[in-house]
């Protein structure tokens, strides 16, 4: 009861939030108490996803009424505890972040703070919602308001057409959601979701699968599944980087949790080849995601792909689990489905993160493209060390907290072989594989993607003069402490989420998880076992005992310091450096087949004495989908509405045609 | 000018100091030394005999001579070509960037200030711009000329042309 | 592999036992020029440092100035002034003082022909 107490605290702080933002917008001083607002309603979020996952569900409450369509139902659910926490995290950085990140006031900024604070009060009302009309109001409302969020600038035609993808695909999503909640709604004769829950095995079994499949595609568009996936980069770019932080951070994550919300509670007992399908959809969107990743030069557009590729591997560790307890390996299913919550938590945190910065990053070079930035880390070094902690962190690489859900979803599916059926248990390892692919390249597109804005020489003037000044470095740097923390108290966490996940699946994973000794078990025993907490331990031993020895041992002596050995050249110049697209070039030229490049190459003549002009070199990713899939679908329903069209011909007597053929009609078929 | 203090060392003392410490370079010189090559303009015939140096039938390693590509590794700079303008900040780095003690040894006609005269494009000779130690003369000079000079620089064999005077009687 | 081995044995070693041993093959090497001072007079020796293409040799203060160090054994001081000049057959030329390298060679008086 008080996680929903602290919750509705939390909507009363983002309303007043809202209302402070449109009260004083006219000066800058007017952002303060809307961020400061917003920050604290971000806090007592968190409090209240702490207290749920550690008291369990709550009741459900219906304040305004009693059963009746319509009636406000809300209910603190553990699986939503997690998201819940999330959220708040990500309010509170963005809190924080904004005051500087808005100074230039301009017109729209007003109406865009209101609509987030109010989008924050939806996603938490989605995530509260203990009841399928409350869940589905809060859920259309979030996307209109997301839909104002990213709109910040209509008068720009990206803007336009990236918000628009939005809420088309949104929408979309949408029907697809209603429906599936209108068949476990109507075949089990109630409105909650814990009552569903409790009556889903009488439903027949065509009916509970063809539910789940609705709700995969439904809820897929919003998390970013491919090839649902396309409104991701066209969206995030455009919109303000705090607004693609909450887009990335959070709202995919929403698509994530209706995923889990029917896989896990509402619908979980299934065939096997459901959880087979979903496996296969995350391992293929992981490994789409990163590869479009690669092919990118703006800073935007690459996180949001990369988004693609974390939410992949999410929905593969769900896959995997509703696998698993299909072949009646139980433990595993609760531990695929902590894993995956965790790695959404991680990522909830290491891409708002990485947004921020991206942000930062933007408003002092004055560009997101990777290619004209440079050696920003020397210029700005607090922004430096943040983004190069949130790139560790989504790289997966030790000690950080993604190498801890990787590690987690990666032994969860190593254990395919307890199935005790080899085509599932080749297909896991499939999926395993694809997300080493997937592994291996993130990790080569984040050395890329810090690398080259970050380190070495600034390529274009604008990044010479970049300054962090005056940028925002308070809630990054939140997050990036956050990060820390979910890495080195991993132990500690998965034993409370642990708790929520017993509530969800019944299995009590918390024997199992070692907590005194601070190692993490995935599931069985006799498989593996690894500390977090002793291996940054380890680490931080690694690098600072022999940098002691060799202070202390060294020879002290007369030492020189001479210039580094550059191979005698007169200067290093910018352009000597590797691009972006260089650097990336032979994941390109590998995958050529999968990117489809359309090459263009123009020069001022073909003849060999007239070679010594320009040439200009242009290449793009073929837009596979939406050329193959959404083109042919918006052709046919244009089509469609042009065949419909002339019944609108705006003529009375036409109308009233209609209107005697249908009253007969009527009457014919009442009387027969 | 001061008299002369106790506790400083004299001349004499710095001297035998400096004669003894030159003395354990080379040894440690003789036993094993990294020779980095350097072209400053050269027309390439004296870096074919070099290279001949690491054939089988000179092979300068069982002297315990090697070839390194690395200046930060080397002891030993072997410069060849008239030194042209436009590569002397290119060698004065490679210099810099060889670590204490090393030797510079000149090799060939164009490097000892022969063959081409100071001029808008090159130095002339090497000494113009490095410090050299030792100088083989050639055109180019013979791998055996260059084992004779690399074992002169690590004194392991002394120098014999000062005292050769090229007159046909006096042989 | 086996046929560079069984070469290998027939051939036997080829190193050069230089500097330990004397290299019969440095006989053929070329080598900058010795002088015979007695066949020296002015005018040959102004002929000498005029055809030398790589100015090692002049003439100053009643001397030929021979410049071992700039000397390319081309062997246009021999064809231009045979009786004066002969291979010195020195190939050791290596030295730790430039001045070393700088050798003096006495004209014959302008009396004497």
């Amino acid at each position: 009861m008080s996680c929903l107490v602290a919750f509705g605290i939390a909507g009363a702080l983002w309303l007043a939030a809202a209302i402070a933002a449109i009260a004083g917008s006219r000066s800058r001083a007017g952002l303060r108490p809307c961020a400061a607002l917003s920050a604290a309603g971000g806090a007592a979020a968190v409090a209240g996803g702490i207290a749920t996952l550690l008291t369990g569900d709550t009741r459900l409450i219906s304040p305004g009424g009693t059963e009746v369509v319509g009636s406000l139902q809300l209910q603190g659910s553990s699986l939503a505890a997690i998201f819940a926490a999330l959220l708040g995290i990500v309010a509170v950085a963005i809190g924080f972040y904004l005051p500087r990140y808005h100074q230039k006031l301009s017109a729209g900024t007003a109406v865009y703070l209101c609509a987030y604070n109010l989008a924050l009060i939806a996603s938490l009302a989605v995530l509260a919602a203990g009841g399928v009309v409350t869940f589905l109001v809060a859920w259309e409302s979030m996307a209109l308001l997301c839909y104002l969020l990213i709109l910040r600038n209509p008068r720009s035609r990206p803007v336009a057409a990236g918000a628009f993808w939005f809420l088309a695909l949104s929408e979309v999503g949408f029907v697809l959601i209603v429906a599936a909640f209108a068949i476990v709604a109507v075949k089990t004769q109630s409105l909650q979701f814990a009552v569903i829950a409790a009556r889903i095995h009488r439903v027949p079994a065509d009916w509970r699968d063809a539910a789940y499949l609705l709700a995969l595609c439904g809820f897929g568009f919003k998390a970013g599944l491919v090839p649902l996936h396309v409104w991701l980069p066209a969206a995030h770019p455009v919109a303000p980087a705090d607004g693609s932080a909450f887009l990335s951070g959070l709202i995919v994550k929403l698509g994530v949790y209706g995923i889990a919300l029917f896989a896990f509670r509402l619908i979980p007992e299934g065939p096997a080849w459901r959880g087979i399908l979903t496996m296969g959809i995350g391992a293929v969107t992981a490994a789409v995601g990163i590869l479009y990743a690669l092919a990118e030069r703006d800073i935007k557009r690459f996180l949001a792909f990369s988004t693609v590729e974390n939410i992949g591997i999410i929905v593969t560790a769900f896959g995997a689990a509703m696998t698993f307890l299909a072949y009646g390996q139980r433990a595993l299913w609760a531990f695929l489905l902590l894993a995956g919550l965790y790695h959404a938590l991680n990522h909830g945190c290491y891409k708002t993160l990485l947004f921020l910065e991206a942000g930062v990053t933007e408003h002092a070079a004055g560009t997101r493209d990777m290619d004209r930035l440079g050696g920003l880390a020397r210029r700005m070094p607090r922004a430096g060390v943040i983004a190069f902690v949130g790139t560790l962190g989504i790289a997966a690489l030790p000690p950080l907290n993604g190498f801890v859900s990787e590690w987690l979803i990666f032994q969860g599916l190593f254990q395919g072989f307890r199935t005790h059926s080899h085509l599932v248990g080749i297909l896991i390892v499939l999926a395993a594989a694809t997300l080493g692919l997937t592994g291996g390249l993130a990790i080569y597109a984040f050395v890329r993607s810090y690398g080259i804005p970050y380190l070495g020489m600034p390529r274009t003037r604008q990044a010479a003069l970049a300054t962090e000044r005056a940028q925002p470095v308070v809630g990054p740097a939140l997050l990036a402490v956050v990060c820390v923390a979910l890495a080195v108290g991993a132990p500690v966490l998965l034993v409370a989420m642990a708790r929520a996940i017993r509530t969800v699946t019944g299995i009590g994973l918390r024997p199992i998880l070692l907590p005194g000794k601070l190692t993490v078990i995935p599931a069985h025993t006799d498989f593996s076992g690894f500390s977090p907490t002793y291996l940054t331990v380890f680490l931080l031993a690694v690098l600072v005992v022999p940098a002691l020895i060799y202070r202390a041992g060294r020879v002290r002596g007369r030492s020189t310091t001479v210039p580094v050995w550059d191979g005698g050249i007169v200067a290093f110049k910018p352009r000597m450096q590797y691009s972006a697209m260089t650097f990336s070039a032979p994941t390109r030229v590998t995958f050529a087949a999968f990117y489809r490049p359309a090459v263009s190459v123009e020069r001022a003549s073909d003849d060999p004495a007239g070679r010594s002009g320009p040439v200009h070199y242009e290449t793009a990713a073929a837009p596979v989908f939406e050329r193959y899939l959404y083109q042919p679908v918006i052709r046919a329903v244009e089509w469609l509405a042009d065949m419909v069209r002339p019944l609108q011909s705006g003529d009375v007597n036409l109308y009233l045609l209609y209107v005697f053929v249908a009253v007969l009609v009527a009457y014919l078929v009442a009387a027969v | 000018m001061t008299a002369p203090d106790a506790t400083q060392p004299s001349a004499a003392d710095e001297i035998a100091a400096a004669t003894a410490l030159s003395r354990r370079v080379t040894a440690l010189f003789g036993r094993s030394l990294h020779i980095r090559t350097l072209d400053t303009g050269s027309c390439a015939a004296c870096e074919q005999e070099i290279r001949l140096l690491a054939a089988p039938h000179y092979d300068l390693h069982r002297l315990g001579f090697f070839f390194t590509p690395a200046p930060r590794h080397a002891d030993l700079l072997l410069v060849t070509g008239p030194m042209l303008r436009a590569f002397s900040l290119a060698a004065r780095k490679t210099y810099v960037a060889m670590p204490e003690p090393k030797l510079v040894v000149a090799t060939g006609a164009c490097a000892l200030g022969g063959v081409y005269q100071p001029d808008a494009f090159s130095y002339g000779s090497v000494d113009q711009v490095l410090p050299v130690d030792v100088w083989i003369p050639g055109c180019p000079p013979s791998p055996l000329a260059l084992l004779h000079g690399l074992m002169v620089a690590v004194d392991r064999l002394a120098a014999r042309v000062g005292s050769v005077s090229f007159t046909a009687d006096g042989e | 592999m086996p046929q560079w081995f069984v070469t290998g044995l027939r051939r036997g070693v080829v190193t050069t036992r230089y500097p330990a041993r004397r290299e019969p093959a440095a006989d053929d090497l070329p080598t900058p020029p010795a002088f015979r001072p007695e066949w020296l007079s002015q005018d040959r020796a102004l002929r000498l440092a005029e055809v030398c293409p790589s100015s090692a040799l002049a003439v100053a203060d009643g001397e030929l100035v021979f410049d071992v160090g700039k000397c390319t054994a081309c062997g246009r001081c021999h064809q231009a002034v045979p009786e004066a000049v002969t291979a010195s057959g020195e190939f050791e030329l290596a030295t730790g003082r430039r001045q070393d390298l700088v050798k003096r060679i006495p004209i014959l008086p302008s009396s004497a022909s």
